[in-house]
């Protein structure tokens, strides 16, 4: 298992785009993506999950992959969110 | 007569077609084999996602890419992993597909239901619009289809999902009626892009009105009356008609010059909230932006905005609007605006306190922020800094000397910006006009703000229902004072702009023209008319009218000479 802890920068937190973008961007991976932010594990190939989360602008989240290609799918999950999600 | 919500302008004039939701009611059985079953629901699954991409191609021609995406994002949740993994488990522990599907938008419904974010509490639209949808095609029904409407109906519903809006077809739906719904709902953002006038939430709308009842929607004034009278009728005819011919001659001013009739320019800019606003006020044919509230940024963060944020959506406008000027108001925080994160002290008398340019610059570290975003987005366009709340000179000096430290700090960072970026104020106090001569020697521009100048000047809040006959532009006091800050600003060499509704008034814009106003900003949809407007006056004529209503003593007597003389 691999992790790291960004922060997330889009303006109006992980909405509907972001979501869809990160969820499916990460289910191109064979390992387990999960989103820890509030002490909470998400699901970071669900779109619906990590709205749920209600994750706003500013906040450090901590993600973990795992599984055979997870330092793959770490630096593309990091990648991501520090490029703002494609927003 | 029914009352509702005026959500999307103009009147619409036809026969009502009641849309009933259908009868998507079942009965929770065990199924016998949970891999039949996971097959029938994968299968509703798909005709729901084949339909709805439909739908969402369909609706980015008629309607729209942005709204298009609502569409689109009801296949990205339908389709989810983690919902579609819930719902198998559940088939898996011997429920339908119908109480599986019930049970995991629940789920999701009331986890979007408790966020703090709008944003986030708004799919809950959604996640009760794909629940219907897969309904209806696990139990072989259709959902509500406004495609094959005959001309001239009135469509009357409880409640406009997203996915029924993208079956309407603008040819045939002249109005609208919903239960449901406010101003900011999807339906509203909606009816107002297919320019379909539409009244939401008319209490028990499907039962009131029944199928074949004549109505006419009136989106202006949120009213919807059935069956009127023959006389009724033709006066409501009349006046779509009329309205309908307003707004089409409104059109010969596209891409037009704003000038009066004797040939004198005006700038004529739009009053933006947000960067997707920019857009609109393109395509409306502004000149500009004379208006840009920072505020949106800041209101819908959750802590402040970073530098690169900030740059980001200035640079947004600055590269939509291309060499066009956007002035941008730094952030005007304070009084009705809360933002919870600054933390701001409860005051006895919020609109006379700790606000906008005074919270800047006594946080400077935290304006100086805003102001090298700006200056950062200025190197992509014509981008104007300006100064809310201004009432003494020192507060310009004071603005004026962080934009000069935040200019070193770029230059030593080797960041562009545009060295000349101009810092203007809005005039929107008293004192600020009284100083106004002084202020035009230390400021590139001026843009009068009505809203705060007529309330500050009066006394008197607009909102209060018993000082409100006070708050009024026609008041010869706030008359004085504008002509005033004109002269002022006219005389130093600086343009003198005005970003308040009276810029758009039409009983006003003459006696602008006559002060020598330079720039008008006014809503995107006000473009055309006002452009019109001020193409209809001479200065002459202008300066004519000016003479006398400037004699007059009382606010009643300035409006009915103005409205005497209008054209």
């Amino acid at each position: 298992m691999v992790s790291k802890t960004v922060t997330l920068t889009n303006p109006q937190g992980l909405h509907m785009r972001p979501a869809g973008t990160f969820a499916s961007a990460m289910g191109k991976f064979a390992s387990n993506v999960t989103i820890v932010t509030g002490g909470k594990d998400v699901n970071g190939k669900s779109p619906m999950a990590l709205m749920a989360a209600g994750i706003g602008c500013g906040t450090e989240i901590e993600i973990k992959c795992d599984g055979a290609d997870e330092q793959e799918a770490l630096d593309s999950a990091v990648q991501l969110v520090e490029s703002g999600i494609g927003e | 007569m029914y009352e509702g919500v005026n959500a999307s302008d103009g009147i619409g004039i036809g026969i009502a077609s009641v849309a009933v939701e259908p009868d998507l009611s079942y009965t929770p059985h065990a199924p016998e084999d949970a891999e039949q079953e996971k097959a029938r629901y994968q299968a509703a699954l798909d005709a729901f996602c084949e339909k709805t991409k439909t739908q969402a191609e369909r609706m980015k021609v008629t309607v729209g890419e942005k709204e298009s995406e609502i569409m689109s994002g009801h296949i990205t949740m339908a389709t989810d992993p983690f919902m579609v993994s819930e719902i198998n488990d559940r088939i898996e522990k011997h429920e339908c597909s119908e109480q599986a599907l019930d049970e995991v938008c629940d789920m999701f419904y009331s986890m979007f239901d408790a966020s703090d974010e709008i944003i986030i509490r708004e799919r809950c639209a959604d996640v009760q619009d794909l629940r219907s949808g897969i309904k209806a095609k696990l139990l072989g029904k259709e959902v509500i289809d406004l495609s094959t409407l005959p001309v001239n109906t009135i469509v009357v519903v409880s409640d406009l999902t997203p996915s029924m809006t993208a079956t309407i077809d603008k040819e045939n739906v002249a109005g609208i009626v919903t239960e449901t719904g406010g101003r900011t709902s999807h339906s509203a953002i909606i009816a107002r892009a297919l320019e379909i006038p539409a009244v939401l939430s008319v209490p028990d709308a499907c039962k009131v009105i029944n199928n074949g009842d004549t109505v006419v929607v009136n989106g202006t004034k949120g009213t919807v009356h059935t069956n009127p009278s023959k006389a009724e009728l033709s006066a409501y005819q009349a006046a779509a008609e009329a309205a309908a011919e307003a707004k089409a001659a409104l059109e010969a001013y596209r891409g037009k010059p704003t000038c009066t009739a004797d040939g004198i320019d005006k700038l004529l800019v739009a009053n933006i909230g947000n960067p997707d606003d920019a857009t609109g006020a393109a395509e409306h044919d502004a000149e500009g932006v004379g208006l840009f509230r920072s505020e949106f940024l800041f209101m819908d963060a959750k802590e402040l905005p970073s530098e690169d944020d900030q740059f980001a959506a200035y640079q947004k406008v600055a590269l939509r609007m291309k060499d066009k000027p956007v002035i941008i108001r730094t952030l005007d925080v304070g009084g009705d605006k809360e933002i919870p994160y600054l933390n701001l002290q409860k005051e006895d008398n919020p609109f006379m306190g700790f606000r906008a340019v005074r919270y800047c610059l006594n946080n400077p570290e935290q304006y100086k922020v805003q102001l090298r975003a700006l200056l950062r987005a200025s190197a992509f366009g014509d981008v104007k800094i300006m100064l809310p709340l201004v009432t003494c000179l020192d507060e310009v000096r004071e603005a004026k000397a962080l934009v000069e430290e935040c200019k070193g700090e770029l230059r030593r960072e080797g960041v562009q910006f545009n060295e000349d970026i101009e810092v203007g104020t809005m005039i929107e106090t008293p004192a600020a006009s009284l100083i106004a001569d002084d202020l035009a020697k230390e400021c590139s521009f001026f843009s009068i703000g009505t809203n705060d100048l007529i309330g500050y000047t009066m006394c008197a809040d607009r909102g209060n229902d018993r000082v409100r006959y006070l708050y009024s532009v026609y008041n010869p006091a706030v008359l004085r004072s504008i002509q005033r800050i004109v002269t002022c600003g006219n005389d130093a060499g600086i343009m003198v702009g005005m970003c308040g509704e009276a810029a758009a008034d039409p009983l006003l814009i003459p006696m602008l023209i006559s002060f020598g106003l330079g720039e008008f900003s006014v809503s995107a949809p006000s473009i055309l008319r006002t452009r019109k407007i001020i193409s209809q006056w001479t200065k002459d004529e202008a300066d004519q009218l000016a003479w006398d209503v400037m004699q007059l003593k009382t606010a009643e007597e300035v409006q009915e000479a103005l409205t005497k003389a209008a054209k």
